[in-house]
């Protein structure tokens, strides 16, 4: 891919599948690195299933449940010198407790490292598909962050649906502003 | 002309071909795994210095009749006993990209 936004876009609906209710796409950048790490509460893996997601050919069959998403990610991270991890709890091994986390780890200096691309754009996509999760995106670089959180917006809104177009267009807007500080440090 | 044919070549030699009967119709080029996987087309040489095991399952849903790499890479003895597994082959050009495909010109 890319753009590693369109990665994101990849694993983030792998959450959604697995049906979570909570997802968080979080960002963490310093000068030389960037750290991304998607979480869900959806229904998890299998130990079994979570040792195989990494490989291409148990994610390539004609019924595949998964994409390609996560062993290229693995492969955009450890191309850079990074880590790339997978964790998960299924929730037939914890009814209460379950879901997954993905943790990518980027050298943003390495020749290979794959620019992050439109974010913003992903996570308005994302919102706009899956409108009833609560998604938390946060990406910080040093003092600044860009920050949404739905959840809190439902609250506000009420009965407005977040799919509708002023709101998309209120949150690709409000990143946006919060993007623009970002170029000045 | 045939995977086996191509492994003939002058600087060409096959790592691992479980299936060299293949006929090659037509090239692609390309490093960046995902978009690879959504314009090679089935039977193409795919012409390639990225070595990770990711390139044998981009190979096999592309349908592309081998994997060429060129400037000599080799890839790790684990990716191609999953290629042969797969039934995907890989051949080697000791030359540059371009050249590589410039050798294949006048057979495809």
């Amino acid at each position: 891919m890319k753009e590693l936004s369109l990665n994101i876009l990849d694993i983030a609906q792998n959450s959604i599948k697995a049906g979570a209710a909570h997802i968080g796409i979080l960002l963490d950048e310093t000068p030389d690195t960037l750290e991304l790490s998607i979480t869900d509460d959806g229904c998890g893996m299998t130990a079994d299933v979570v040792r195989g997601v990494t490989d291409p050919f148990f994610t390539t069959r004609t019924t595949r449940s998964v994409g390609m998403g996560i062993p290229l990610l693995k492969l955009a991270a450890e191309q850079t010198g990074g880590s790339f991890s997978i964790e998960s709890v299924s929730e037939r091994d914890d009814p209460v407790s379950h879901g997954t986390a993905v943790r990518a780890l980027f050298y943003k200096n390495h020749l290979d490292f794959t620019p992050l691309g439109d974010v913003v754009s992903t996570v308005c996509t994302l919102i706009q598909g899956a409108p009833d999760v609560d998604w938390h995106f946060c990406h910080r670089f040093g003092a600044r962050t860009a920050e949404l959180d739905t959840a809190e917006m439902r609250a506000i809104l009420g009965d407005v649906p977040l799919d509708s177009f002023e709101v998309l267009e209120w949150i690709r807007q409000s990143l946006l502003e919060e993007y623009a500080g970002f170029d000045t440090q | 002309m045939t995977v086996q044919t191509l492994a003939g070549l002058e600087g060409v030699r096959a790592l691992t071909c479980p299936e060299p009967e293949r006929e090659i119709r037509g090239v692609y080029i390309g490093d960046l795994l995902s978009w690879v996987m959504g314009r090679a087309e089935a039977d193409n040489v795919w012409i390639t210095i990225m070595t990770n095991i990711n390139i044998v399952a981009v190979a096999s849903l592309a349908d592309t009749s081998c994997i060429l790499l060129a400037e000599g890479v080799t890839p790790e003895q684990s990716v191609l006993d999953t290629a042969e597994a797969k039934g995907v082959n890989i051949l080697q050009s000791a030359k540059p990209i371009y050249e590589t495909a410039m050798q294949l010109r006048e057979f495809v």
